[in-house]
């Protein structure tokens, strides 16, 4: 007795001092602001009021001392998020995934956008005269030259495995060109040159030929210190890997950040700031000033104060991504192999539950096959409208049905205002950008005829197959790393086995490879990735055609888990490789590939993968938003070099 | 006087007993994180091209090809799975744990190397803080059970021991890094400050970890506290102790050497398994407070299916266990002259 009243007094104590902290989350950081510093010193010399901290999403990094951001295994796949490729890497050009500075495309170490031949078979680059190495050597071809030629002989570095087999030879006519000679045609090429995320980054060669006798020299090479092409020069890291620390080149003229003017911050630290709960304290007490990413609750406690920006500054305050969160059914495995099977798992989803359940309403959904992001509403969303309306699905017994609904938006907005109050949007155009135009709409009616019609029995409340099997699933659901889509797997297998299809959510380390073999019913994931400040689908849909198909048991090369196939499929995807990138045709194409997969449904598609980025406007404001969509507020893309260029001091050093 | 033969003697049969139940313990062990991870159907090299495909890397199918054959020449997993296991004997026994396939090719000797001191200097003090003040006072409150402080101690104790120890960590991060911001939130030292054995470092030292040590000393100490204070109340009540009392040998010898220094046995022992699973880090309170120890290293190691860092931290982890257990099992014989003398 007296035992189980300790442990009811210790288990009150422990909850008195977790409901203590969302209380103090506000007036705590309310206090805290009064006594931020801005003198004083993050690193011996170095003030805070001069000093953007950013979140390394990478966390600690266990080889710190490499900066060989062509080793796949440097942080964040080559990315190496603790601002290398954010601040001292360059490539030819960026595509920002928002609408960019001016425009999303912007000619980098190019001077001009890629040149290709009739056929496709070369591509040619013209480089900016005048940019300068850290080391004050200048840029030139003879550097896009040698990262070529030394990573296609070194097929396990990033891009090593794409130019050995796709490029042929590099010419350099003279300092500015670059001659790629390509060995079959490829009218996609520059985009191994083009920053979406990140891209093939561009070495220097009178560094690097030094130090790399053998081209498998490449591999262990460190790259330390980097000799930085971008506007800012390593300046130190922490040798156990929890920080880095940028500082601002005197000659950052020299570089094509210079385009759009001098990058603000004097110097910009990455670290590693630990779970979610610890980037909010730290936020909090103003020692973080971009977050990568947190759970919705913690942008919804930091956004009660004035000081903190996100991307919508407001409901549904996550950054939408370019890439598709969906439900992956496998399309060569029995029933899921039937469009009537597939669209009768669609219908029997009801989205204002899953929006509630994941991102408590904060969603930006999708119907198509494509993410809302970006400039995607005037491509292909709003231009599908009339198409989504008027599209109808056979239903046995059900008739012929319009399963388009547009009232959905509005549903998620009124049951989260009963969460968020005002903050929810209520003017329909506003919800329509934050929200979605409509989805699917909930049909269990609709989806027990398409599956009556297939020969399917409900026998008892559940679903049997027509050889008198039980239809059951194994949901291959996120893990633990990724709570808000966990919730969102969980909810699709309690709304499947409401309906009668008995639903296992299961996660372990090997879904990814389950479902890269096939041997999978349903997955939760996505495998449509675009670029967002683009139209063009080849980012992801080249990998869909039936050349690359692979059966179940082989390993799939690209992005076509789901293993969905047809001949229409290819057509477009030939034509897609042959279409200029920037014609309209492309978008008309576009527009096929959402027209056919609307009808095929090989995924269902759900909502934009949304980041929850936070930023505090303490010591720096002018961070990207929704109404001013320059660049990716999210700390690992490589466009976040363009905010650097925007961001307005508001507390300089006064010492 | 004849002379005693060593080799017939109770204590070596127990030491020889001892040195091959290590010898099959450390095999087996050894053995068993070798098979584990191999028996799932991911492999290294899918883990990393899925890693790849999820951060949006865009890479051609006929290029994909070709960086997988590549990918899986270079990590040495061609072959069969008994070829790998005989070659990994071979290595380990020359003291060579690999190359890190996450960080290749950076041998995964370094990266422990690097992380260990951390670990040990983080969970070593803890653990030997935490068992020793844990018993004193568990052995004062099982001794002297109506005295008021003793009824504190045990309220205390029962209070914070089934909190798990990465929220204790969390409550602490929240109040004196955020309610009452004293102690940074963050890393092992300050930034700036040059690693080595000067002042400047150890006091920054000293005072990133303070929490972290405080995180886990209050949750070991717990359990330290209220063990032996069971142990000692059940041999207060035991024949020789009531004996003793009676032949009037004063409180203090009694509560020494013939309560404390029974019920410390078991302790001894537990402390040994702890010291031994020192090796394995303290996983989730090094990534709350940025400590970069072993813990930190599994937990990245795990996550990019690591297979070479996850033998070599696990190789670490059973081996001191085992030395730990080991050496207790050779220190016992000092405590307990049943053992010495059979």
């Amino acid at each position: 007795m007296k035992r189980g009243w300790l442990l009811t007094l210790s288990l009150l104590i422990f909850a008195s001092v977790i409901l203590c902290f969302p209380l103090t989350a506000q007036g705590g950081k309310e206090a805290a602001a009064d006594s931020v510093n801005p003198n004083e010193e993050v690193y011996p010399g170095v003030k805070r009021g001069d000093t953007l901290i950013v979140e390394d999403p990478s966390g600690t990094l266990i080889n710190p001392d490499s900066f060989n951001v062509w080793n796949v295994w440097a942080g964040g796949n080559g990315g190496v998020s603790n601002g290398l490729q954010q601040l001292a890497m360059d490539t030819l050009w960026f595509l920002d995934p928002d609408a960019g500075l001016d425009g999303p495309w912007h000619n980098s170490l190019a001077a001009a956008e890629p040149i290709y031949n009739s056929d496709f078979t070369q591509m040619t680059a013209k480089l900016k005269k005048g940019l300068m190495w850290s080391d004050g050597v200048e840029f030139t071809s003879a550097d896009v030259k040698y990262t070529v030629e030394l990573l296609k002989q070194n097929p396990t570095l990033l891009f090593g495995s794409t130019f050995e087999v796709f490029v042929k030879s590099v010419d350099t006519p003279d300092k500015y060109t670059v001659v790629f000679n390509l060995t079959k045609p490829n009218s996609r090429f520059h985009r191994n040159f083009t920053v979406r995320w990140n891209a093939c980054w561009i070495m220097p060669k009178h560094v690097m030929e030094k130090d790399i006798k053998q081209p498998s020299d490449a591999l262990a090479y460190t790259f330390n210190p980097p000799v930085s092409i971008g506007a800012y020069v390593l300046k130190d890291y922490d040798k156990q890997g929890t920080w880095t620390l940028w500082e601002k080149r005197k000659d950052w003229d020299k570089t094509s950040i210079a385009d759009f003017g001098e990058p603000v911050p004097p110097y910009v630290m990455y670290i590693d700031a630990g779970p979610s709960d610890k980037r909010v304290i730290t936020q909090a007490n103003h020692e973080l000033d971009m977050i990568h990413s947190i759970a919705p609750e913690g942008i919804i406690k930091l956004s009660e104060n004035e000081w903190e920006s996100n991307w919508f500054n407001g409901f549904p305050w996550g950054h939408p991504d370019p890439t598709l969160v969906a439900i992956l059914p496998n399309n060569a495995k029995a029933p899921f192999d039937n469009v009537d099977v597939r669209w009768a798992l669609a219908l029997s989803l009801d989205m204002k539950k899953l929006a509630l359940a994941s991102y408590k309403g904060a969603v930006t959904m999708s119907p198509i096959h494509y993410p809302p992001t970006g400039g995607s509403r005037e491509w292909y969303f709003d231009p599908l409208q009339d198409f989504l309306k008027d599209f109808t699905i056979d239903a046995g017994s059900a008739g012929t049905i319009h399963p388009y609904d547009t009232t959905i938006a509005q549903q998620i907005a009124d049951a989260a205002r009963k969460n968020f109050g005002d903050a929810v949007p209520s003017d329909p155009e506003r919800i329509k950008d934050v929200i979605g135009q409509g989805w699917w709409g909930y049909n269990p009616d609709a989806a027990a005829a398409l599956l009556e019609k297939n020969g399917f029995t409900k026998q008892g409340g559940k679903w049997f197959k027509p050889n008198g099997e039980q239809f059951t699933i194994t949901l291959l659901n996120w893990g633990p790393g990724n709570p808000v889509l966990a919730r969102l797997g969980s909810m699709v297998a309690e709304l499947w086995t409401n309906f009668g299809i008995e639903t296992v959510a299961t996660y372990s380390q090997d879904n990814g490879t389950m479902y890269n073999l096939g041997e999978y019913d349903v997955n939760m994931g996505w495998n449509i990735e675009t670029w967002g400040g683009h139209p063009d689908l080849s980012y992801f849909v080249d990998t869909w055609h039936s050349d690359f198909y692979k059966g179940i048991g082989e390993m799939v090369n690209g992005r076509n888990g789901v293993r969905y196939r047809s001949a229409e499929l290819d057509k477009i995807v030939d034509e897609v490789n042959v279409t200029d990138f920037d014609s309209d045709r492309n978008i008309e194409l576009g527009l096929e590939f959402l027209k056919l997969t609307t009808k095929d449904m090989p995924t269902i598609p759900l909502m934009s993968y949304n980041v929850f980025s936070s930023q505090d406007s303490t010591f720096w404001s002018g961070y990207p938003t929704f109404d001013n969509p320059y660049a990716n507020p999210v700390t690992n893309w490589a466009n976040g070099r363009y905010i650097m260029t925007q961001l307005k001091q508001e507390m300089p050093p006064t010492e | 006087m004849k002379k005693k033969n060593i080799f017939k003697s109770p204590f070596f049969k127990y030491l020889v007993q001892r040195l091959g139940q290590f010898l099959l313990v450390v095999f087996v062990g050894i053995t068993v994180t070798f098979i584990v991870p191999r028996l799932s159907p991911t492999n290294p090299v899918e883990q990393k091209i899925n890693q790849m495909m999820v951060s949006g890397a865009n890479i051609h199918p006929e290029a994909l090809e070709s960086f997988r054959s590549a990918m899986t020449e270079m990590y040495g997993l061609e072959g069969t799975v008994w070829d790998q296991y005989r070659a990994f004997w071979g290595r380990f026994l020359r003291g060579d744990l690999g190359p890190s396939l996450s960080s290749y090719p950076v041998p995964v000797i370094d990266l422990i190397k690097k992380a260990l001191p951390w670990t040990i200097g983080l969970m070593l003090t803890t653990t030997l803080i935490s068992w020793f003040i844990g018993n004193l006072l568990g052995g004062l409150a099982g001794y002297f059970p109506e005295k008021r402080w003793v009824k504190w101690a045990e309220l205390g104790a029962t209070c914070i021991r089934p909190i798990p120890y990465y929220i204790t960590a969390f409550i602490l991060l929240i109040i004196f890094c955020f309610i009452i911001p004293v102690f940074p939130t963050s890393g092992a030292y300050a930034r700036g400050v040059i690693e080595g054995f000067n002042l400047k470092f150890i006091g920054s030292v000293l005072y990133h970890t303070f929490l972290p040590a405080l995180s886990l000393i209050l949750v070991g100490l717990g359990g330290w506290l209220l063990g032996m204070r069971s142990l000692v109340s059940n041999i207060v009540a035991d024949d020789f102790v009531l004996y003793a009392e009676a032949g009037g040998i004063d409180q203090n010898t009694i509560m020494k050497k013939y309560v404390i220094r029974n019920a410390l046995l078991p302790q001894i022992t537990g402390l040994g398994m702890s010291l031994g699973a020192v090796f394995s880090g303290a996983l989730i309170t090094e990534i709350v407070f940025g400590i970069p120890g072993l813990g930190q290293l599994t937990y990245r190691a795990v996550i990019s299916f690591d297979y070479s860092l996850i033998m070599g931290v696990s190789i670490f982890s059973i081996m001191g266990v085992s030395v730990s257990v080991l050496i207790v099992d050779l220190l016992y014989p000092l405590f307990d002259p049943r053992i010495r003398l059979g």
